[in-house]
């Protein structure tokens, strides 16, 4: 499954696969806030962090295929999270980075880039305790 | 944009602005930074609630952040405003009744979470760990990270010490409401606004020290010079006053 080389390679410390469905991002938000506590990131940081893959969610969504999985890698370090969407596509497709949805999501991260590997489409953002 | 915007902060925050001037540049900010609110208000658009419902609300979270911006502190002013527009936003849903029912005890920690955060807050200059607020409150981190789940169902937690009474209101109807299958619909923070302001001062008082301060009932009968059974029955006695009333008001018509 791990099949694209540009993400990192090692094994993710959490991976959750859910329904390319609006309906169970909840499940994505509580994890990453989860998360996020253990690391010791503040309120105001967990929020954002929240808002922030909501976003990436919400960009891949639209393109992923109907009927297929999203799947969510975690990476836990001292003092930084990363999170990667990943999407299953027809003809996947990396957002504009001139969107405004893109400058929102960068806005709330210290890191993100979307990458696309054959079918799928990957957003892949970060945020360290002590922000930016 | 980002360099418009920045002079504009700098203009509001300057002492020689007149007032005039101060709420034209205001102004001019808002115009600025609203495909912001639209961008969130169109992610919520999905749930029942019409778009300019959603503008509006959000709308009023930035200018919210607008006026609390500190430019000094070298954050990007959309990273600001975000959370406090999204959070006007969850705010709405709430207000509107679509609140998850969430039991009791949930509604109790994530009370005491609201005011030791409030607290925590203002002591370390930044929104508190989980860490630092499990210690606080004197529960387990897990409790801690429950407790924001919950308030997640429909709000994000409010960050400012409770200086509005509309949160407090709100947050007292969560409370009363909580177990109560007759108030499930009263989610209008105007309801219970005058029952609390009719309540006399010791009853008031109690309130405000259990559900505002987050005090124990013992803390409580050691503040105001009485016994815990006391402070129990007294609370328990104006809570069922006040859920009746709400009952009574909320009841539709005959």
């Amino acid at each position: 499954m791990r099949g694209s080389t540009d993400v990192a390679d090692k094994h993710p410390d959490v991976e959750l696969r859910i329904p390319a469905d609006s309906a169970f991002l909840a499940v994505l938000r509580t994890a990453t806030a989860g998360l996020a506590a253990r690391l010791d990131f503040t309120l105001d940081d967990i929020e954002d962090l929240r808002i922030a893959v909501d976003e990436a969610c919400a960009m891949v969504l639209p393109q992923a295929r109907v009927d297929s999985d999203l799947t969510c890698a975690f990476d836990l370090e001292p003092t930084r999270l990363t999170v990667a969407v990943t999407a299953e596509c027809d003809t996947p497709q990396a957002p504009d980075r001139d969107s405004f949805a893109w400058t929102v999501l960068s806005a709330l991260t210290s890191e993100v880039r979307a990458d696309v590997h054959g079918e799928r489409l990957t957003i892949r953002l970060a945020r360290g305790t002590d922000s930016d | 944009m980002r360099l418009r915007s920045a002079q504009l902060f700098a203009q509001l925050s300057d002492e020689h602005s007149t007032d005039a001037e101060r709420s034209a540049h205001r102004d001019d900010l808002v115009r600025l930074h609203l495909p912001l609110v639209e961008h969130f208000a169109r992610r919520f658009l999905n749930r029942g609630e019409p778009l300019d419902d959603l503008l509006q609300v959000g709308t009023i979270g930035l200018i919210k952040a607008i006026d609390r911006f500190d430019l000094g502190r070298g954050v990007e002013f959309s990273t600001y405003a975000t959370p406090t527009i999204v959070g006007e936003i969850k705010r709405h849903f709430r207000d509107r009744g679509w609140a998850i029912r969430v039991p009791r005890r949930l509604q109790e920690l994530r009370l005491t979470i609201t005011v030791a955060t409030a607290d925590l807050t203002q002591q370390l200059g930044r929104s508190p760990t989980v860490a630092e607020l499990a210690e606080r409150v004197g529960v387990s981190q897990e409790e801690i990270i429950e407790g924001l789940e919950s308030a997640n169902a429909y709000a994000t937690l409010s960050l400012d010490a409770p200086d509005s009474s509309d949160d407090s209101a709100l947050s007292m109807i969560d409370v009363i409401g909580g177990d109560d299958e007759g108030l499930e619909h009263v989610e209008n923070r105007e309801t219970i606004k005058p029952l609390l302001e009719a309540l006399d001062p010791r009853e008031k008082h109690i309130l405000t020290l259990r559900f505002f301060r987050g005090m124990t009932q013992s803390q409580i009968a050691a503040e105001i010079g009485i016994s815990q059974m006391h402070v129990s029955r007294l609370l328990a006695r104006t809570l069922e006053r006040l859920r009746d009333s709400l009952e009574e008001s909320s009841a539709p018509p005959s």
